[in-house]
């Protein structure tokens, strides 16, 4: 197993919902919070959940996403 | 042709702007459409070419007037709030005869509105936004790279015909990034002369361009002139797509991003053995009466599917003119459809 972060740039996202809908944890949500543009942007709704997958990173298409990883001993 | 690049529309018309020879731009910030500006202030300085974001939106359609009429290719664009704002400069270009190109990025609406995709300007485009008997060549782009090439043509056909030439995309459209293969630049010297242009009268008699004559009779024929300009762009440039439609018994009506939502639809309807075909309209004015009213000839349902409450939906009508049934579904407010969604109407009119 493995234990994730994600790292999202708000005044790239563009509040296209992608990531989240590409989430096997469910770990992404919108956030209510605008950026400069006025998009409502994703953000860690349930951070504890995240397994570094990287999905959400492979499917942004604006590159607004990283995602850390780290290795949990099992 | 050449390299293949990962790009947002408002990018991709921007860039294909100034490889269609764009010398001037003016505009004024919004969302959706503000990476185009951005790509603009980006790249026309360094290319020796004019860049100005304007005090306000009236005031850089006043600009794109201004720099039509030294006869250089001229740019301005903006979103629907926006948009509103250039009706009184647009109906002017219309009046003189200039060619010029204007972007509507689509957002909801009516009023301040919000900033997700929508189709609800439609009437404003196509049926003149402005005031005065005039029309504008619309072009209703449905990809990303479509815009990029719709973009090129618009400035063909502004010069070609002496008219405003608008792009009638959406906040969908502007904001999605697909894989596009740019059109090479044409030779900003190789463009046809203008010679109708106020380029400076040394050495013959001035040029003069005027949207006014206070004698009724001389504005009359300037309007008939306008008139039969229209007539010739009717008979010349109309523009749309039918796929699927061979064996059709429905048909979806749909221009720009809900065109390319029913291409999934299509194939969904297909997979459960209903004959979908989809009619879209590249040129929303120049609108595609004839072509749809034969195709209309042929199949039981044209569904118009829209980002509005039936804008294009009149047309449609007029087009079809009780040959076929009618039926409409439409989104409002910047909600867009999907494709389950489309398909459930669809399933309601198959039998």
């Amino acid at each position: 197993m493995s234990r994730g972060a994600v790292v999202i740039d708000a005044e790239r996202c563009k509040g296209c919902g992608l990531c989240i809908a590409a989430c096997p944890q469910q770990v992404l949500a919108f956030s209510g919070r605008l950026n400069k543009s006025g998009y409502n942007v994703a953000h860690m709704e349930h951070p504890d959940a995240c397994i570094g997958c990287a999905f959400c990173a492979m499917t942004c298409p604006d590159i607004a996403i990283e995602v850390y990883r780290e290795k949990v001993p099992t | 042709m050449g390299e293949r690049l990962l790009l947002r529309g408002n990018e991709v018309i921007a860039e294909a702007a100034i490889r269609a020879g764009c010398q001037c731009y003016f505009a004024y910030p919004i969302t959706p459409q503000a990476e185009l500006l951005e790509h603009m202030a980006r790249h026309m300085p360094r290319l020796g070419r004019t860049f100005i974001q304007a005090e306000s939106e009236i005031a850089a359609i006043s600009m794109v007037y201004g720099a039509a009429a030294t006869g250089v290719r001229t740019m301005t664009s903006s979103s629907s709030p926006g948009i509103s704002l250039k009706q009184e400069g647009i109906s002017y270009l219309a009046g003189s005869n200039l060619p010029a190109v204007i972007v509507n990025i689509v957002r909801g609406g009516p009023g301040l509105g919000n900033i997700a995709p929508s189709q609800c300007d439609y009437f404003q485009a196509t049926k003149g936004g402005g005031h005065g008997d005039y029309r504008m060549i619309v072009l209703g782009p449905s990809t990303v790279p479509e815009a990029g090439e719709l973009t090129m043509l618009a400035f063909d056909l502004a010069d070609k015909y002496r008219i405003p030439v608008m792009i009638l995309a959406d906040g969908m459209l502007g904001q999605m990034m697909e894989p596009v293969e740019l059109p090479d630049p044409v030779d900003p010297g190789g463009l046809p002369t203008k010679d109708w242009a106020t380029t400076g009268a040394a050495g013959r008699d001035p040029n003069i361009v005027l949207s006014f004559d206070l004698d009724p009779e001389k504005l009359k024929e300037m309007n008939l002139a306008l008139q039969e300009k229209y007539r010739e762009i009717e008979a010349n440039e109309v523009r749309y797509e039918e796929s699927d439609t061979e064996d059709a018994d429905i048909v979806i009506a749909a221009h720009g991003t809900i065109a390319r939502i029913a291409r999934s639809v299509v194939r969904l309807a297909r997979a459960e053995g209903i004959r979908l075909g989809l009619f879209r309209p590249i040129t929303l004015w120049p609108f595609p009466y004839e072509p749809l009213r034969g195709l209309a000839d042929r199949v039981d349902t044209v569904l118009t599917v829209e980002m509005s409450a039936g804008q294009m939906w009149e047309d449609v009508r007029l087009a079809v003119a009780e040959r076929a049934a009618t039926p409409f579904y439409g989104e409002l407010g910047g909600v867009v459809p999907t494709p389950r969604g489309i398909l459930n109407e669809v399933r309601k009119h198959a039998d």
